[in-house]
């Protein structure tokens, strides 16, 4: 679920910064440091729309550092168990498949894929039914239902996800969430079949 | 305590449906035929049916039980929140008090007057059935159970785990992460890199299933002759529970509760009120901090005749005190600024009066024939307080009727009546001692006191002398009549009162 809040960080300026563009500086470290990042508090910062106020400025002792402290307005996204979502299927093997909604990932696992999906182990491992009209395979675009989820606070598996640099946390901010997810009910399963494009 | 019986039967069946094979021993100790204890608990909750509290040691010489055995089997009934324990260092005299609550509840036995008192302490423990917890954990627990085979039956929502065959470590679908391998499609152990196994099939593995699609079947078929078999056997329990649903819970409070209420009904029965009063031999119990008191009382009276009630204000409000306080000052007349601000250093000099807010203006030459108008000011003051005392005590009988509630009513009159007294201390300090009051109207009749001037002549006029006693009297009065009935009355009180004189003055 998307949400628009307002947060608070302080910001630590290496004086070199101290000038006329103080402010953009400020803002453009701001947007480097926060966006893309996770807290299991408040999910992952998407974006920030707007610096609410920037406060005075604390000399740190010892170095010529200042600390603002910045308040500002951004849309972060945090998935909720129960919370229905889109997803890239990204990754099928027998025991179910992985997709990916936006930075946030989702296992669902082949007891929660409807009873007459079949595994299809070859080239391009999926998942059928008997009669071959749905399909789920890597890219394909499904409807599932979030019923777990746990913020991970370790590195992202480089199996999973070699391509993501966007969301990939920065080293300071490595949690992250994942989910487990169910196709087993109405309304829910493939949206979008990649071959049928 | 309403019917205890439909719970009493829940108890039981609840007893023989879930705790009919335990056993309270120990895993180390070898389970043996002889010391087999199992049953031991539906035995315990069938004896606890037809106690209320019982002292554990008491219950196990009722039971032939070794009270070491007994004490392992409550304590895993406490913990399955079934029964409530107390346990308390006592002497001998506390146990008496037990006894006697125990005599009490039984056959209403007078009991035994407590003689000689050890001091030796003893931890006793208590034990009953808490009937309400009973219900709800019961019925909890029953939600689980149908659920837990609900979801594993339809796999909704259940968390898929998975299972190391060479280590036995665990592992759930939120671990999927860490357990995908490159080399081939499924999980392997992080500790022994071994395949794992979805833990689900293990119900059917244990059938001998293959763990294909047969075996999902096969479980589903298991699983729902499990809910069926579930159903059918919890259906006396689950007609019970309804039963019970819509009766008063049996509350036997704690123990101390219990045993207070218990030797008071004996007490009353016996018309016996001398010996062992919970509440002066509460110290006996040498462990326990809170003597049970007793329900809180409060009664307030509404005296009904007015006069009467001045009467009571009359001496209670010791006429020193009787000043009025800034508020009203500023009420109903028109007062200038310095009769309320700058009074309070020009009063200090007024003496004869104690009421500092009228006692001011005094310039006033008027001092012929005050008497006379003292006494019909007084006469109509009094007058307008009859009315208004007539008009509250109405208003008060009204309030009793329609709302029983007579103990916020006499509390908001005491904290109102401490009030008065705390403000006008305050006052009299500053209005006590006085000297001339000549200065105070020079200060007096600037530009705020307009039309009242006159108002106020007459005012100090009739607050002079001895006779200004009963005119603050009558004024406290009023006073605190109206904190107690609210300002408006007052406000028309007062409105009333300077009418009156106005025209008298015209
Ligand atoms: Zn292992």
């Amino acid at each position: 679920m998307f949400f628009h809040i307002v947060l608070e960080r302080n910001m630590q300026l290496h004086p070199r910064h101290f000038g006329r563009n103080l402010r953009e500086h400020i803002i453009s470290k701001l947007m480097k440091d926060v966006e893309g990042t996770c807290s299991g508090r408040h999910g992952f910062v998407v974006a920030i729309t707007s610096v609410e106020n920037i406060g005075k400025g604390l000399i740190r002792d010892g170095t010529g550092f200042v600390t603002f402290p910045v308040k500002y307005q951004c849309v972060v996204f945090r998935p909720f168990k129960g919370e229905i979502l889109e997803a890239v299927v990204s990754m099928v093997n027998k025991m179910g498949f992985f997709a990916e909604a936006g930075p946030v990932q989702i296992f669902v696992s082949n007891h929660l894929i409807p009873d007459d999906m079949e595994f299809q182990s070859g080239d391009m491992p999926n998942y059928t039914t008997s009669d071959g009209s749905v399909k789920i395979q890597k890219d394909s675009e499904v409807r599932l239902k979030i019923i777990g989820t746990r913020v991970d606070a370790t590195e992202i598996d480089k199996n999973i996800s070699q391509s993501r640099p966007k969301w990939d946390p920065a080293g300071s901010h490595p949690s992250r969430f994942f989910c487990i997810g169910t196709i087993k009910d109405d309304f829910l399963g493939v949206i979008n079949d990649p071959t049928t494009i | 305590m309403s019917s205890i019986e439909p719970f009493n039967r829940l108890v039981k069946l609840v007893a023989r449906a879930f705790y009919d094979d335990i056993t309270t021993k120990g895993d180390n100790q070898p389970k043996s035929g002889r010391s087999d204890n199992r049953g031991i608990a539906v035995v315990v909750l069938d004896a606890l049916t037809r106690r209320q509290w019982v002292r554990e040691e008491d219950l196990a010489k009722d039971l032939k039980l070794h009270s070491k055995q007994l004490r392992r089997t409550l304590r895993f009934l406490e913990e399955e929140k079934l029964v409530a324990r107390d346990h308390r260092k006592e002497t001998a005299k506390g146990a008496k008090i037990y006894s006697a609550a125990v005599a009490a509840t039984a056959d209403g036995q007078p009991f035994a007057k407590e003689g000689e008192e050890k001091i030796k302490l003893h931890t006793h423990s208590y034990c009953s059935l808490d009937y309400a917890q009973i219900y709800d954990v019961v019925r909890y627990r029953i939600h689980r159970m149908r659920k837990k085979l609900k979801d594993e039956l339809e796999c909704k929502n259940t968390v898929q785990e998975y299972i190391c065959p060479n280590c036995q470590r665990r592992y759930n679908a939120l671990d999927a992460l860490r357990l995908v391998s490159l080399e081939d499609d499924s999980f392997h152990c992080e500790n022994c890199n071994g395949e794992l196994v979805a833990e689900s099939d293990k119900l059917a593995a244990q059938e001998g299933g293959d763990g294909d699609d047969n075996a999902r079947r096969r479980r589903r078929e298991k699983l729902k002759d499990l809910l069926q078999k579930l159903e059918v056997h919890l259906k006396p329990l689950m007609e019970q529970i309804n039963r019970v649903k819509d009766l008063d819970v049996p509350e036997f409070g704690t123990l101390q509760a219990w045993e207070a209420r218990a030797s008071a009904a004996g007490r009353a029965a016996n018309g016996d009120s001398s010996s062992n009063d919970p509440n002066k031999s509460s110290q006996g119990y040498g462990g326990t901090p809170m003597p049970f008191l007793g329900d809180t009382k409060v009664e307030v009276a509404f005296s009904g005749a007015e006069g009467k009630q001045v009467d009571v204000k009359s001496e209670t409000d010791s006429t020193p005190q009787k000043v009025l306080p800034p508020w009203m000052i500023k009420q109903g007349m028109n007062l200038t600024k310095e009769q309320r601000g700058e009074v309070k250093q020009e009063s200090k000099m007024d003496g004869s009066s104690a009421t500092g807010g009228l006692s001011d203006d005094k310039k006033s030459t008027v001092e012929d024939d005050k008497t006379s108008l003292q006494d019909e000011y007084i006469r109509a003051y009094y007058a307008a307080l009859l009315k208004k005392q007539q008009e509250l005590d109405e208003a008060a009988k009204n309030q009793q009727e329609s709302s029983n509630t007579p103990i916020s009513d006499g509390l908001s009159g005491a904290s109102s009546n401490r009030q008065v007294g705390m403000k006008s201390k305050r006052e009299e300090v500053e209005g006590d001692d006085d000297v001339d009051w000549e200065e105070a109207p020079v200060a007096g009749t600037t530009s705020e006191s307009f039309k009242v001037h006159d108002l106020n002549v007459e005012a100090e006029a009739s607050a002079e002398d001895e006779d200004d006693i009963d005119w603050e009297e009558g004024f406290l009065e009023l006073q605190s009549r109206v904190i107690l009935g609210g300002g408006l009355l007052f406000a028309m009180g007062l409105t009333g009162c300077v009418l009156l004189l106005q025209t008298r003055h015209e």
